[in-house]
C-alpha cells in the first residue's frame, strides 16, 4: 500500500501543481520583494564622514576611491560598476557614514553613472 | 475545382493544420509549464518562434548538401500535411477512399526517415548519432503502433477511418473493447512524435539537437511545423478510432466533443513527459520488443475472437 | 563499428561550467574518455597573497557561487587558529546553520541537474523552486542569496532574532515534506531507477585511491565526514548523522544526497533550538603573527581543506585550497568505460560538477 502510495507522489505533486497557481513573479512587470537587510545600492552621509579611508582601504574590489589633499579637503569617489556589494565598507566605516540600502542596482547607459562623487570637501565649503 | 482547392488549402488542409499545430505545440507547452509550476508562454509564442525562425539566417556545414538538406523538410511538410487531409475531423472527411488508414500510417512514417537522413547528411557529430537513434527508435515502436492500429480496422472490418467510424455509430465507441490496443497507440504515437520520455533521438542532455543540431533559420523552422503538425494528425486519427462514435446531428455539438477528447488526450500527452525519465534506447527496445508487441498481439487475438 | 570521439564541452548544453570532455564512442557504447580542466582558473591563490586578510574574505567568496560560505567559513576558522582568537559560540552556531542551509541548497540544485538530465524537467522544476526557499532565507538573514558575506573575521556579521528563527524553521517544515516526496520519488519512479541503478559503479578501493570525499565516498560505502572526522565548532556539540550506502552507483548516490538534505535539515532545526545566547563577533587585530595552520571542513561536495601561512603582515604568505571536485573529476576517466553514450550526462552529474571550485 505504502509502496503504491509512493508510486503516485509525482504524480500528485504534477496535478497539485495544476491546481495552484504559478509561483514565477513576473519581475519587471510586478514588484519584488527585497527583504529589509538585502545588500543593494550604497548610500552616503556625507555629513559622518571623517575622510579616515578605511572604506578604501578595505574595499576587496576596489570600487571607493580616495583623493587626500589634507585632512580636511578630499574627495570619495564610488565605482558602482566595480562594487561587489560585499558590505565590507558598511563593517570598516567607524562613524555609519557609508551602508547599504534594499534598492537594486540595475544596468545603466549613462557614463555619468559609472562614477558617483559621495563626497567632494572643496564643492560643499565654496 | 473551387471546392478541392478549398480543402486542401483551408479546411481540412494547409491553413487548418498549421493552426491546430501551432495551436497543440502552445497547449502543450502551457500545461507543461503548469505542471512545473511555471506560467508558460502566450498563445502567440509558438507562431512568433516560427515567424522568428523563417527570418534567421540559414546556415549548414561547408560539405553538407544544401539540396537535401532544403527538400527533406518540404518532403516531411508535405506527407504529414497529406495525411492530415484523409483523417476526418469531427467526423468530415471531403477525400475518404477504401485503405485510406493505410496511407495515413505511410505518409506519418516519411518525416522519421527524413529525419534520420537530414541526420545523416547534416554532417554533425551529433546529428549523426541523433540519426541513428531515431531510426532505431523507429523499429522499437512502429511495430506495436501499427499491430495497435489493427485493432479498430479489423473490428470495424474496413481500411477506411470514416467506415471503422461508422462502425463505431453501431457498436459503440473501440476504446470499450480495446483499452489496451489505445493505450498501446498512444506509447506508440509518444515514440513517433518523439516526446519525452521517447526523445532518445533529441536528448538534449545526450546529443544536443539530435539531427537537427545544424539545422537552422526556415529549415528548422519547417521542422518544428512537421512536428507540431504531425502531433496534431496523430491525436486527430487516435481520437478517430477509438472515440469516434459520436453521431451528433447538431454539427456544432460533434465539435464540440472532438474539441474536449482531443484536449484530454493533449493533457495525457503532456502529463506523460512530465512524469517520466527518458528511457535509454537499450531500454526502449527492451520495452517494445519484450512487452509493447505481446500485448499488442494479446489484444489482436482478442478483437480477433470477438469479430468471430 | 568504428571508433569516434565526441566532445563534450567546453560549450555543451550538458554542462553548466566549462569542462572539456573528449569521449571516445563506437555506436552507442562508450569506450573511454579523457577531461581537460582550466577553463575557469581566476588564479585566486595568487590574488589571495596580494590583498589583506580582510579583503581575502570576499575574494574567497568567489571561489564558488553555491558552496560560498563554507570556503569563507574555513578561512576565517583559519584566520582566527592563527591569531588564536575563539570566536562566540553564537558566532559558530550562526555559522554552522549557514553551511547547513547552504548544504540543503546544493543537494537540491544538484538532485534537479540529474533529473534535467535525465529527462525529468518536473522534478528539476520542483526542486529548484524548492530551493529557492533555503535561498530566500539566506537572503532574509544575511541580505545576498548567493554571496551572503556572513562571515567576518571574529565572527558574524549578523545575529538572528526570535522573529527570524521562527521564519526559518516555519519554512523548514515545509521543506522536510518536499523532501521527503523526493525520496518517494527516486525510490519508487520505475524510468528513474533504470536510469540510475548500477550505472558506474565506483568500489571503496578506488575512492581511496584516487582520494575521493564527499556523498560519492559515502555512496561508495566510505565513511567519511569531516563535521564528524574533523570536529570543528560547533559540530563538535552536535551529533552528525553519516548516511552511507554500499552500492557506488549513481542510484546511492542520489540516494546519499537526499538523506543528507533530511539529515541537514534536522540539524538546521536543531542549530535553531540549541543556539547560546551572547554576542556574535569578538575583535580581531588586522596583522596575523606568523605561523602556519590546516583548517578541514565539509563542503556540500566533501572535504574542503585550506592551508594558510602568514609571514606576519597583514597579508596572507600562501593561501591553498583543495576543492572536493577536483579529486572526484580525476576518476571521471575512470568511470567513462563500459557505459553507454545515454550514461554520460548521469555519470557527470554524480561527480556534482563545480568547475569554478577545482579551477580556482
Amino acid at each position: 500500500m505504502d509502496k503504491i502510495k509512493k508510486r503516485f507522489t509525482l504524480l500528485n505533486a504534477v496535478v497539485e501543481a495544476m491546481i495552484k497557481q504559478p509561483e514565477t513573479i513576473k519581475y519587471p512587470f510586478a514588484a519584488m520583494e527585497l527583504p529589509e537587510g538585502f545588500r543593494g545600492a550604497i548610500v552616503f552621509d556625507p555629513d559622518k564622514c571623517s575622510g579616515c579611508g578605511l572604506c578604501v582601504r578595505d574595499c576587496p574590489a576596489e570600487a571607493l576611491h580616495i583623493n587626500k589633499k589634507s585632512r580636511e579637503e578630499y574627495t570619495l569617489l564610488h565605482y558602482p560598476a566595480r562594487c561587489a556589494y560585499c558590505g565590507q565598507c558598511e563593517d570598516s566605516c567607524r562613524h555609519g557614514a557609508i551602508s547599504h540600502s534594499n534598492k537594486l542596482v540595475g544596468a545603466t547607459t549613462h557614463k555619468d553613472d559609472w562614477v558617483l562623487v559621495f563626497k567632494d570637501s572643496k564643492a560643499s565649503q565654496e | 475545382m473551387f471546392r478541392s482547392l478549398f480543402h486542401l488549402l483551408v479546411f481540412p488542409g494547409f491553413l487548418f493544420l498549421v493552426i491546430s499545430g501551432l495551436t497543440f505545440e502552445w497547449l502543450d507547452r502551457k500545461f507543461l509549464a503548469r505542471f512545473q509550476r511555471r506560467v508558460g508562454p502566450p498563445w502567440y509564442q509558438p507562431l512568433a518562434d516560427l515567424i522568428k525562425l523563417f527570418s534567421k539566417e540559414d546556415l549548414l556545414p561547408k560539405n553538407a548538401n544544401d539540396f537535401l538538406a532544403t527538400l527533406l523538410p518540404l518532403i516531411s511538410l508535405s506527407s504529414v500535411l497529406t495525411a492530415g487531409l484523409y483523417v476526418p475531423i469531427a467526423g468530415y472527411t471531403p477525400f475518404s477512399f477504401e485503405g485510406d488508414l493505410i496511407v495515413i500510417i505511410f505518409l506519418m512514417s516519411v518525416p522519421t526517415l527524413a529525419y534520420y537522413l537530414a541526420g545523416i547528411i547534416s554532417l554533425g557529430i551529433y546529428s549523426v548519432l541523433g540519426g541513428g537513434r531515431s531510426l532505431l527508435q523507429f523499429f522499437s515502436y512502429e511495430v506495436p503502433l501499427l499491430i495497435a492500429l489493427s485493432g479498430p480496422a479489423i473490428l470495424g472490418r474496413s481500411w477506411s477511418v470514416s467506415t471503422i467510424m461508422e462502425t463505431q455509430g453501431r457498436l459503440g465507441p473501440f476504446i470499450i473493447f480495446q483499452p489496451l490496443g489505445f493505450v498501446l497507440a498512444v506509447v506508440g504515437l509518444i515514440g513517433k512524435l518523439k516526446r519525452d520520455p521517447f526523445d532518445i533521438p533529441k536528448a538534449t542532455s545526450e546529443v544536443v539537437g539530435g539531427s537537427l543540431t545544424e539545422f537552422s533559420g526556415a529549415k528548422l523552422g519547417f521542422w518544428n511545423l512537421v512536428m507540431d503538425i504531425q502531433a496534431v494528425v496523430g491525436i486527430f486519427l487516435l481520437i478517430d478510432l477509438y472515440f469516434g462514435w459520436i453521431k451528433m446531428s447538431h454539427p456544432i455539438l460533434a465539435i464540440a466533443i472532438f474539441v474536449i477528447e482531443c484536449l484530454i488526450l493533449i493533457l495525457v500527452l503532456s502529463g506523460t513527459s512530465a512524469i517520466f525519465a527518458r528511457l535509454r534506447i537499450d531500454q526502449l527496445a527492451g520495452l517494445g520488443w519484450r512487452i509493447l508487441v505481446p500485448l499488442a498481439l494479446l489484444q489482436i487475438g482478442f478483437v480477433i475472437l470477438m469479430g468471430v | 563499428m568504428d571508433k569516434i570521439s565526441i566532445p563534450i564541452g567546453p560549450q555543451h548544453p550538458l554542462l553548466k561550467e566549462p569542462l572539456s570532455m573528449m569521449v571516445d564512442i563506437s555506436g552507442e557504447k562508450v569506450l573511454g574518455g579523457s577531461l581537460r580542466l582550466g577553463y575557469v582558473h581566476r588564479g585566486i591563490e595568487r590574488l589571495a597573497q596580494q590583498r589583506t586578510y580582510v579583503q581575502n574574505i570576499h575574494l574567497i567568496e568567489r571561489i564558488c557561487g553555491i558552496c560560498s560560505h563554507v570556503h569563507t567559513t574555513t578561512y576565517c576558522y583559519a584566520v582566527e587558529a592563527l591569531l588564536g582568537i575563539e570566536i562566540p559560540p553564537r558566532a559558530q552556531y550562526i555559522r554552522a546553520l549557514m553551511c547547513e542551509l547552504e548544504r540543503i541548497h546544493s543537494h537540491l540544485l544538484w538532485l534537479g541537474i540529474l533529473a534535467k538530465h535525465i529527462g525529468l524537467d518536473t522534478i528539476f522544476m520542483h526542486t529548484w523552486h524548492d530551493r529557492e526557499m533555503v535561498l530566500d532565507i539566506m537572503e532574509e538573514v544575511s541580505g545576498g542569496r548567493i554571496s551572503h558575506a556572513a562571515n567576518q573575521i571574529g565572527g558574524v556579521r549578523f545575529d538572528l532574532d526570535e522573529e527570524k528563527g521562527e521564519m526559518i524553521r516555519k519554512i523548514l517544515i515545509k521543506l522536510h515534506s518536499q523532501v521527503e516526496g523526493l525520496l518517494d520519488v527516486i525510490e519508487s519512479e520505475p524510468a528513474a531507477i533504470a536510469r540510475t541503478k548500477g550505472v558506474a559503479p565506483i568500489s571503496p578501493d578506488l575512492i581511496k585511491a584516487y582520494g575521493v570525499v564527499g556523498p560519492i565516498a559515502r555512496a561508495s560505502g566510505v565513511d567519511v565526514d569531516m563535521r564528524r572526522d574533523a570536529s570543528l565548532p560547533p559540530y563538535d556539540q552536535l551529533e552528525v548523522k553519516v548516511i552511507t550506502h554500499s552500492d557506488g552507483d549513481a542510484w546511492a548516490r542520489t540516494f546519499v544526497r537526499v538523506e543528507e538534505t533530511r539529515v541537514s535539515l534536522n540539524l538546521c532545526e536543531t542549530i535553531i533550538r540549541e543556539m547560546p545566547r551572547g554576542d556574535v563577533v569578538v575583535h580581531a587585530p588586522r596583522r596575523v603573527p606568523e605561523g602556519e595552520v590546516i583548517i578541514r571542513s565539509e563542503a556540500p561536495r566533501g572535504e574542503l581543506f585550506y592551508y594558510l601561512r602568514s609571514d606576519g603582515s597583514d597579508k596572507p604568505a600562501r593561501l591553498k585550497v583543495r576543492t572536493p571536485t577536483l579529486a572526484a573529476l580525476s576518476l571521471l576517466p575512470v568511470q567513462l568505460s563500459e557505459i553507454n553514450v545515454a550514461d554520460i550526462p548521469v555519470v557527470l552529474a554524480g561527480v556534482d560538477l563545480c568547475i569554478a571550485c577545482a579551477d580556482r
